[in-house]
């Protein structure tokens, strides 16, 4: 889902090689390099730009931008790759701490130390991929590309990436789960907190300080309230929050790269905020994430979400989508929706939301991250 | 004004005017939705209604003819909430609606284009088969001189809060904190007074190389530990850049300090409307180079010495320097810090934000610029 992005990461920056060591990035490479020989590609260039879109340079690199700015990964077919930056080259020491590759570059515009480098090292021309490029570069800079690499074939090759981000590695998933603990532990010291008076901001700080404690590199807070405002999710205000209020909270949380989300629906009550315990909510979702199926196209487990839904005479709000793919961006391939006709497959991180309205609480949602098994999904938050 | 407007409000009758001055027909303010420090929020300025998707557009004619186009469609309403213009269309297919706009408004010829840098592709050359794209910046860089009442009430409601992370900032930096734990004590503080952005960064150490995120090391008996500290609200920001140190002050430490805040105050001296922006970091590099390291007032052993804060402009410039051409203005909101790298301390922090007045800089903070120390 989208949300108010930070004008910076301001959480935990680290490299924990225990968690994710460099052979993951070899294996990777290894595998990016197979399809690069396959589709007859001399050189690569992985880019991404801002906070929630640096999952094609990160997957190699592990590096991601904190700034709004945009960043790549050149790679050879053969030879050492490189991770050129936008920022200032006194940066690079603090960069070389998370990332495995030698060679790193820093500058104004990605787009023009990109041709600056490639030149220097004679690689073009030549026959170039392009990841991420026309979709999140800015126009300027690709057009500055296009023209400087005239004599080079170019190609936007985003599936060859996508295939390969869309299904996780153990590491990957336990990355994802442990971003899913943060979010729980950030709940649960939620309801048990005791404010003077039930606040946005205050609330928001508390979500806020135990997420960063737990190690959080990034984190967004949504909040709606059903039973006013019309229900959309919104960033936190300043404003009190009535007794007997409903809030539903929408959290995602990135830690060492890799994304979590939640939604949980709360009450106002006695100074805090009190989890709603809605069985028949709970049992309804527990039946839609059974319908998630390695082997099913994600359009058909829409298909059937929406026929369980009407069964059950219940009414489906999709205004946020039902869900997606989840890792090195909150969101990511596939979209559970019912263009996307890509099969799900067993070590899928995916995001299920549903909503539903209530007479007495406006509406309720729930939401969670799961991890798609052969036997079925299992919740990680 | 000849046109019936669609509304009123004192920004579009403005921006009119600037379009038939510039000769334009009609203007399409456009934000990617990212936020950056140093990058002007021009439809946040315009709109008053911050974005969060990925394309989001305000488009409007000569006539006054105006329309707010916003991705998701679901922040449509939080948009009508915090915007003057009445007409609000929330967009899934962003492009389509774009172009339908252009269209519904008649707008040919030189169309004028804020935000240009923020397109991408797609949205790019979508546009330009239907118009004449200028780039036009400038229209909103003149709007946002004029500063009110209200813009300036958001200036010393960050200001508190920049003070409130400061405080939280000494408070908090003791001997076993890991850095990133001392943020989140930080965030806490500046998140609950009000703050809606927050961007801090320090490093911990006996010799600091530069400000960084925060990492997983635990604070040290004898570490300077310096900050910069730079809540926003509603897109306006202030930063407070500041050191303490943990346990007994070196008196070198006292020494090379002393040489910042002489720096600070005497380029604070400098400013008053119609200064030159570069008489700023004229007088500071002046004192440090006195001091005899004028071979570190360049990159690496610093990076900048001021620059603009203010949600829709950030005048005079991203990078305040002595060869700067522009004077300051009244009402300028103005970040002046002679951070440094010192061969004998390593990288110090020692600044503040200051507004820019007819008569001198307007300090805006309550906590003292110094050398703090912490038991």
């Amino acid at each position: 889902m989208e949300t108010m992005q930070p004008v910076l990461k301001n959480g935990r920056n680290v490299w924990d090689r225990v968690n994710m060591p460099e052979a993951e990035f070899c294996d990777r490479l290894n595998k990016i390099r197979k399809t690069m020989k396959r589709e007859n590609l001399d050189l690569l260039l992985l880019y991404g730009n801002g906070y929630d879109d640096y999952g094609n340079y990160s997957y190699l690199s592990n590096y991601v931008i904190r700034l709004a700015r945009g960043a790549l990964v050149v790679l050879p077919i053969k030879g050492e790759p490189a991770l050129i930056f936008e920022g200032a080259s006194r940066g690079i020491p603090s960069v070389r701490k998370t990332t495995w590759i030698q060679e790193i570059r820093a500058g104004g515009d990605a787009s023009k130390e990109s041709v600056k480098f490639l030149e220097e090292k004679k690689w073009v021309p030549s026959t170039v991929g392009l990841i991420g490029v026309k979709s999140q570069m800015p126009y300027d800079q690709r057009e500055f590309l296009r023209d400087s690499l005239r004599g080079s074939r170019l190609l936007d090759v985003d599936p060859l990436l996508r295939e390969m981000r869309m299904v996780k590695s153990s590491r990957e998933i336990d990355q994802v789960r442990r971003a899913g603990r943060i979010l729980s532990r950030a709940l649960a010291v939620l309801s048990e907190t005791f404010f003077p008076e039930v606040n946005e901001k205050t609330m928001e700080g508390t979500l806020y300080r135990e997420a960063r404690i737990e190690g959080a590199e990034d984190f967004r807070v949504m909040i709606s309230k059903p039973k006013r405002d019309q229900g959309t999710f919104s960033p936190p205000e300043e404003g009190t929050l009535l007794s007997g209020e409903t809030v539903v909270l929408y959290l995602a949380v990135e830690f060492e790269r890799y994304w979590s989300e939640a939604i949980r629906t709360l009450i106002v009550k006695d100074n805090g905020l009190v989890p709603v315990e809605r069985q028949d909510l709970n049992e309804r979702y527990k039946k839609i994430i059974e319908l998630l199926e390695p082997g099913k196209a994600a359009s058909q487990f829409c298909k059937e979400v929406q026929t369980q839904i009407r069964k059950e005479k219940a009414e489906l709000l999709p205004t946020y989508g039902l869900g997606q793919g989840i890792g090195l961006s909150p969101r990511e391939y596939p979209i559970l929706s019912k263009d996307d006709k890509t099969p799900l497959k067993e070590g899928m991180c995916l995001t299920v939301r549903f909503i539903v309205k209530d007479e007495a609480l406006g509406a309720a949602m729930t939401g969670n991250t799961l991890l798609l098994t052969r036997k079925g999904p299992e919740i990680l938050t | 004004m000849e046109v019936s407007m669609r509304s009123n409000h004192v920004k579009l009758i403005r921006v009119v005017d600037l379009l038939k001055e510039k000769a334009l027909n009609g203007l399409i303010i456009y934000s990617d939705g990212l936020s950056s420090l140093l990058r002007p929020a021009y439809l946040h300025y315009f709109s008053e209604f911050k974005p969060l998707g990925p394309r989001n557009a305000v488009v409007l004619d000569r006539s006054g003819n105006i329309a707010l186009i916003v991705q998701p469609a679901w922040d449509g309403p939080r948009a009508s909430q915090k915007t003057w213009i009445p007409d609000v269309r929330g967009s899934s297919q962003f492009l389509k609606d774009l172009t339908k706009t252009v269209e519904e408004f008649h707008l040919q010829g030189p169309v004028g284009v804020v935000g240009m840098r923020e397109m991408k592709e797609e949205v790019y050359l979508g546009l330009k088969k239907k118009i004449e794209l200028r780039p036009a910046d400038e229209i909103i860089e003149e709007m946002v001189r004029e500063k009110g009442e209200k813009e300036l009430a958001l200036v010393r409601k960050a200001s508190r809060i920049a003070d409130i992370g400061a405080k939280a900032f000494l408070d908090y930096a003791r001997v076993g904190i890991r850095e990133y734990e001392l943020v989140a004590e930080m965030e806490y503080a500046m998140r609950s007074a009000g703050a809606d952005d927050i961007f801090l960064l320090l490093s911990s150490g006996r010799h600091n190389r530069e400000m960084h995120e925060p990492t997983d090391r635990r604070l040290e008996k004898g570490d300077i530990v310096i900050g910069e500290i730079t809540p926003g609200v509603n897109g306006q920001f202030i930063q407070l850049c500041r050191t303490v140190v943990l346990g007994k002050v070196n008196p070198v430490l006292v020494e090379k300090y002393e040489i910042l805040i002489h720096a600070l105050d005497e380029s604070l001296k400098e400013i008053r409307s119609g200064a030159s922006a570069s008489s700023i970091t004229i007088a500071m590099n002046r004192v440090i180079g006195e001091a005899g390291y004028a071979k570190y007032c360049a990159p690496p052993y610093m990076r900048s010495r001021g620059h603009g804060f203010a949600v829709g402009s950030i005048a005079p410039g991203g990078e305040i320097d002595d060869k700067m051409k522009v004077n300051l203005e009244k009402h300028q909101v103005i970040a002046v810090h002679p951070n440094q790298y010192i061969p004998e301390t390593g990288y110090l922090a020692c600044g503040e934000t200051i507004l820019v007045t007819d008569t001198g800089a307007e300090r805006l903070s309550g906590i003292e610029t110094k050398l703090y120390e912490s038991a």
